[in-house]
């Protein structure tokens, strides 16, 4: 008798603890569902959240601030409007150690997807990032803006995931650059023997594959060799290269590195070999090897935002990080007016982001988006080559 | 014979032999074939070699002397260029320097030699000395702790962006030539660094074999209860050693930056796990065994980044530290440890 009354209490407990499970469960969805970050409806107030995912800490520190400073720039200018006194915008910063690990653009990306008050995101800065936190952007409905993730095949839908929608770039992609950058080898400096040494990472590894493609097919004898973005040592890597060799094309992200390189190059007694960098080199004064080449994207270098920036960073305009102001152009200005009824939904956000034109920008040219993710018609690469005095000049 | 040296000279000739073997593995048969190209690499790997014999000494005194494995010290290292870096600023800078050159980098090595000297005093007393009665556990983990301390200051100290030495702008771009134009070439900085590293590494080896303090630390190294038994500080010994190994490490950064330029808050990681590499191979407590380690990782990654496309010379750093641990436990010039029965 004993038996049956515990087994009686013990079945009452079962069935106690699993109403009590599902009815928690059920109202806990309810609750979730209701404010479900993703689809929930933000009063917009005075002020506006945004997230801004960047490499603050990690080898790529040094460009990851560059971003970060010239988005916090952007944001800094329209706060400061008398206009937009009751529009003031917030930003959350996110360390994405790139080059560390993805796990932490991930860890970053979820933050921002569980933050119910952050409405849209400037960043991230790697492409393996892009790929790697995509499906926690999109299921907190996120859009983002990356003003440095350049692999071709993140806006084509299918090869790397598709992310239509929700992540745009304000940076041209590995496409446009590489073919600038081979017909200027081949065409204007008639070079036949040319050495290629990437970064190990995917924005360097994606032009370094374009250009030598476009040599390979025209016919240039290219010698293929890497190097990590912690390497200070090129001694061995420099004893290799023939001193037949014309030019050494050197996609890489952090300038001095390639400061660094040259000075070794040189040293090696192998200085008449001419550089030529990609615009994540783009740093007039650190990368300072005269006589080298690089391309970028163009910017005006008189438009009063680019002064007063590099007047307020004592002299450097560390200009990796353009295309993230304008990334914080584009998602202010579509929270903005997303905001414009006193709420706003991430979704509306990503619409108005799709819907974006600038008539201007300080990349020098206009800025609308294609479906794809992709800026349509953006200014093609200029090259430059830097002077004595360490100034980028613009040849072509 | 001494049974442990009987075995330190199979080591070494075990080591020479395959050292031969793949200089006529690497002259006659690999893709890249020839002596210049391969005596180009040696030197190159004796000029980083230099580097990380200093950077090991640190490890190898204090894990001599305390049983401790410093996992700070890279990171002091990483303190000492910025150090260097700074009188570099102080005193001009590389393309203007406001005093002789050769003053102004002797200034460099000593500013940067006791201030990471200093560092290494105030690591003893505040994260270790607490710690020396506690588990071997806590001390590791205080290391880890001091590691992430002293990277994470400098990034709010100093910033994440490079700092650039221009070490050849402020010395030179020359250097020697041996055999001819098409021969090998020594740049002047490079001879800089192993004349600095020779130089440091012998007022050590006549320090730690001539002085008193080198008696005591040897004395504290062999049996620390023993030598305060015989009026031995051990604490000041210790402290001592600390200075020394920190100090050693503070010219390794300076000497870094020179000839590497681009110095960050993050240089301490990579080099400290190669100077501690360094240290195990040549056998962990060994002070001459810390100099040939550190000559034997330079001139594997050397060898590695010159024979072998792409970027894996790390791994066949690390490849090795493992094959050696499997093969000869105690490094190739350590001695296995007695067990008190």
């Amino acid at each position: 008798m004993r038996k049956y009354v515990v087994a009686a209490l013990a079945a009452a407990g079962v069935a106690a603890l699993a109403t009590a499970a599902f009815g928690s469960t059920s109202s806990q969805s309810r609750t979730s569902a209701a404010a479900s970050p993703a689809t929930a409806s933000v009063t917009c107030g005075k002020t506006r959240t945004i997230g801004l995912a960047a490499p603050i800490t990690g080898p790529a520190a040094a460009i990851g601030n560059q971003q970060v400073r010239w988005a916090k720039y952007y944001v800094k200018r329209w706060n400061a409007q008398k206009a937009n006194k009751n529009k003031q915008i917030k930003v959350v910063p996110g360390d994405t150690q790139l080059g560390v690990d993805t796990a932490f653009a991930v860890k970053v990306a979820k933050s921002f997807a569980s933050n119910s008050k952050l409405l849209g995101v400037v960043g991230p800065a790697g492409s393996q990032e892009v790929v790697a936190s995509t499906s926690s952007y999109k299921g907190g409905g996120l859009g983002f803006v990356s003003g440095s993730a350049t692999r071709t095949t993140l806006t084509d839908g299918h090869t790397d995931g598709n992310r239509r929608g929700f992540f745009f770039r304000t940076v041209p992609n590995d496409g446009a650059q590489a073919p600038v950058v081979a017909n200027w080898m081949t065409q204007k400096l008639k070079w036949k023997r040319v050495y290629i040494i990437d970064d190990q990472e995917t924005y360097s590894q994606g032009l370094a594959d374009g250009v030598q493609k476009i040599l390979a097919a025209r016919g240039v004898k290219v010698t293929r060799d890497s190097i990590s973005q912690t390497d200070s040592d090129f001694s061995s890597k420099i004893a290799k290269i023939p001193s037949n060799t014309q030019g050494i094309y050197i996609p890489w992200q952090l300038a001095p590195q390639a400061q660094g390189f040259g000075q070794q190059l040189q040293g090696a007694g192998k200085g008449h070999i001419k550089l030529f960098g990609s615009d994540g080199l783009f740093a007039p004064g650190v990368w300072k090897i005269a006589g080298s080449y690089d391309s970028a994207f163009p910017y005006n270098p008189k438009d009063p935002i680019v002064t007063s920036y590099i007047k307020a960073h004592k002299g450097n305009g560390e200009f990796f990080g353009l295309p993230s102001y304008v990334a914080a152009q584009v998602v202010v200005g579509a929270v903005t007016k997303a905001c414009a009824d006193g709420k706003a939904t991430r979704a509306e956000v990503r619409k108005d982001i799709a819907k974006t034109k600038l008539k201007t920008t300080i990349l020098g040219f206009p800025l609308s988006f294609a479906a794809s993710g992709e800026m349509r018609a953006p200014a093609t690469f200029g090259v430059f080559q830097i002077q004595k005095n360490g100034s980028f000049s613009r040849i072509g | 014979m001494n049974p442990a040296l009987s075995q330190q000279l199979r080591n070494l000739a075990g080591l020479g032999l395959g050292l031969v073997a793949f200089m006529f593995y690497a002259v006659y048969f690999s893709p890249t074939q020839g002596w210049v190209f391969f005596f180009q690499l040696t030197v190159n790997g004796i000029i980083l070699g230099s580097i990380y014999a200093l950077i090991a000494l640190g490890y190898s005194m204090v894990y001599g002397i305390l049983k401790l494995l410093n996992f700070a010290h890279g990171d002091v290292y990483m303190i000492g260029s910025f150090i260097g870096f700074g009188v570099l600023t102080l005193l001009g800078g590389p393309l203007s320097p406001a005093i002789p050159v050769a003053l102004l980098v002797l200034c460099m090595f000593v500013v940067a030699m006791l201030g990471s000297g200093f560092l290494g005093l105030a690591i003893e007393r505040f994260a270790y000395r607490p710690l020396r009665d506690a588990p071997r556990i806590a001390p590791l983990i205080s290391a880890l702790g001091v590691a992430f301390f002293l990277e994470n200051s400098a990034l709010l100290l100093f910033g994440s962006q490079y700092r650039n030495y221009d070490g050849y702008d402020l010395i030179s771009y020359n250097g020697i030539h041996i055999g001819g134009d098409s021969g090998v070439f020594i740049q002047y900085l490079g001879v800089i660094v192993i004349v600095g590293a020779v130089l440091l590494m012998l007022a050590l080896l006549g320090l730690v074999r001539w002085t008193r303090l080198g008696k005591a630390m040897r004395a504290v190294s062999f049996d620390r209860e023993g030598a305060a038994m015989m009026g031995i500080d051990p604490d000041r010994v210790i402290a001592a050693t600390f200075f020394i190994g920190s100090a050693l490490a503070g010219a390794a950064g300076v000497m870094f930056g020179l000839l590497f330029s681009q110095i960050y808050y993050l240089i301490g990681f990579l080099a400290g796990l190669k100077g501690f590499t360094a240290a195990v191979v040549g056998g962990i407590g060994s002070i001459p065994g810390a100099m040939l380690g550190g000559l034997l990782v330079g001139l594997i990654e050397s060898w590695a980044k010159g024979y072998l496309n792409g970027n894996v010379s790390d791994l066949v750093v690390f490849g090795i530290l493992i094959g050696v641990m499997l093969v000869r436990p105690s490094g190739l010039l350590g001695t296995p440890a007695l067990q008190k029965v």
